[in-house]
C-alpha cells in the first residue's frame, strides 16, 4: 500500500507540461505541441467532411453537419435570440475547438491542452477581446462606454471589476473540471489500474462536451449582455 | 505541517459540501419543474446548467487557493 500512496504522490509531473523545445530563448512546452495536434486534426477532419459541397437535401454526413450547426444555432437562441446569429462563427469556433481540446484526452499518452491553465486563460482573455471589440464596433465608442455607467454612475467600478472577473472565471471553470477530472482519473489509475477508471473517463467524456458547451453558452450571456439595449 | 494539510483539505472540502449541496436542491427544483412542465423542459435545462456552471464556480475558486495553500504549507 505504501509504494501506491508513493505512486500517486508521483502522478502530478504527468499532469503538468513540460517543455519540448526551444525555438531560440523561447520554451516551447508540451501544452503547445499537444494544441498544435488537436487544431491539425480538427483542420483536417473539417476540411475532410466539407470537401465535397453540400445538397439541397442533406443525405449522410452533411445531416451530422447540419445537426452539429443546429446545436450551435440552440446555443446562442437560449443565451441572445435569434438576432445573435451572426456570431455563429466565433461560438461554434469556441464550441468545436474545446470540445476537440477536451476528447483529446483519450488518445493515449496525451495530456489535453485544457488541463493547462495557460490555454484556459488564453481562451478566456480572447473571449473578452472578441466580447468588446464587437460591443465597440456595432455601438460606437460613446455608446460602449456608456453601458458601464448605466443605470448610475456609482456602479462603475463594479461594471468594471465584472467585466475584469468574467475571463478570470471563463480560465478557471475550464481548467478546473478538466484538471480535477484528469487528476481523479490518473489517481484512481494508479490504485486500481483495471477498470476502476473506465466510469471516470466516461463521466469525464460528459464534462468535456459539457464544458464545451458551458464555455460557449457563457461567452453568448457576455456578447448579449453588450448588445441588448 | 499536519495543521496546514488539514486547513488545506478544509478549503476544499467546504465548498465542495455547500456547492454539491446547492447544485442538487437547484437540479431537484429544476426536475421537478420539467416533469410538470415537459414542454418547457428545453429553456429550463439551458438556464439549470448556467446556474450549476455559476456554482460550480465557487468549488474552483476554492480549489485553486487550496492549491497556492498547498505550494506554501507543503
Amino acid at each position: 500500500m505504501a509504494e501506491k500512496l508513493e505512486a500517486v504522490a508521483g502522478v502530478l509531473p504527468h499532469i503538468l507540461r513540460h517543455e519540448v523545445f526551444y525555438i531560440g530563448p523561447i520554451p516551447v512546452t508540451s501544452t503547445v505541441v499537444n494544441t498544435w495536434l488537436v487544431m491539425i486534426a480538427l483542420f483536417i477532419g473539417v476540411w475532410l467532411l466539407t470537401r465535397k459541397g453540400f445538397k439541397e437535401v442533406p443525405t449522410g454526413i452533411q445531416c451530422i453537419l447540419e445537426a452539429i450547426v443546429e446545436f450551435i444555432y440552440s446555443i446562442i437562441d437560449s443565451g441572445f435570440g435569434r438576432q445573435g446569429r451572426r456570431f455563429v462563427p466565433i461560438i461554434g469556433g469556441y464550441f468545436l475547438f474545446i470540445l476537440a481540446m477536451n476528447i483529446s484526452w483519450f488518445i493515449p499518452d496525451l495530456v489535453p491542452p485544457t488541463t493547462d491553465i495557460m490555454t484556459t486563460a488564453a481562451l478566456g482573455i480572447s473571449a473578452l477581446v472578441v466580447v468588446h471589440a464587437t460591443a465597440i464596433y456595432e455601438k460606437g465608442l460613446g455608446g460602449y462606454l456608456k453601458q458601464f455607467v448605466s443605470p448610475n454612475p456609482i456602479l462603475l467600478p463594479m461594471n468594471i471589476l465584472e467585466e475584469l472577473i468574467k475571463p478570470f472565471s471563463l480560465a478557471l471553470r475550464l481548467f478546473g473540471n478538466m484538471f480535477g477530472e484528469k487528476m481523479v482519473t490518473s489517481i484512481i489509475f494508479v490504485l486500481v489500474p483495471l477498470f476502476a477508471p473506465v466510469p471516470v473517463m466516461a463521466l469525464g467524456l460528459l464534462m468535456g462536451a459539457i464544458q464545451a458547451y458551458i464555455f460557449s453558452l457563457l461567452v453568448t450571456t457576455y456578447l448579449a449582455h453588450f448588445h441588448h439595449e | 505541517m499536519t495543521a496546514g494539510l488539514f486547513a488545506v483539505a478544509l478549503t476544499i472540502v467546504l465548498p465542495a459540501v455547500v456547492s454539491a449541496l446547492s447544485q442538487a436542491w437547484s437540479t431537484v427544483t429544476a426536475m421537478n419543474a420539467m416533469s410538470r412542465q415537459p414542454e418547457a423542459a428545453d429553456t429550463m435545462r439551458g438556464a439549470l446548467l448556467l446556474a450549476l456552471a455559476f456554482m460550480e464556480a465557487l468549488t474552483l475558486f476554492a480549489f485553486v487557493i487550496a492549491f497556492m495553500l498547498l505550494g506554501r504549507v507543503g
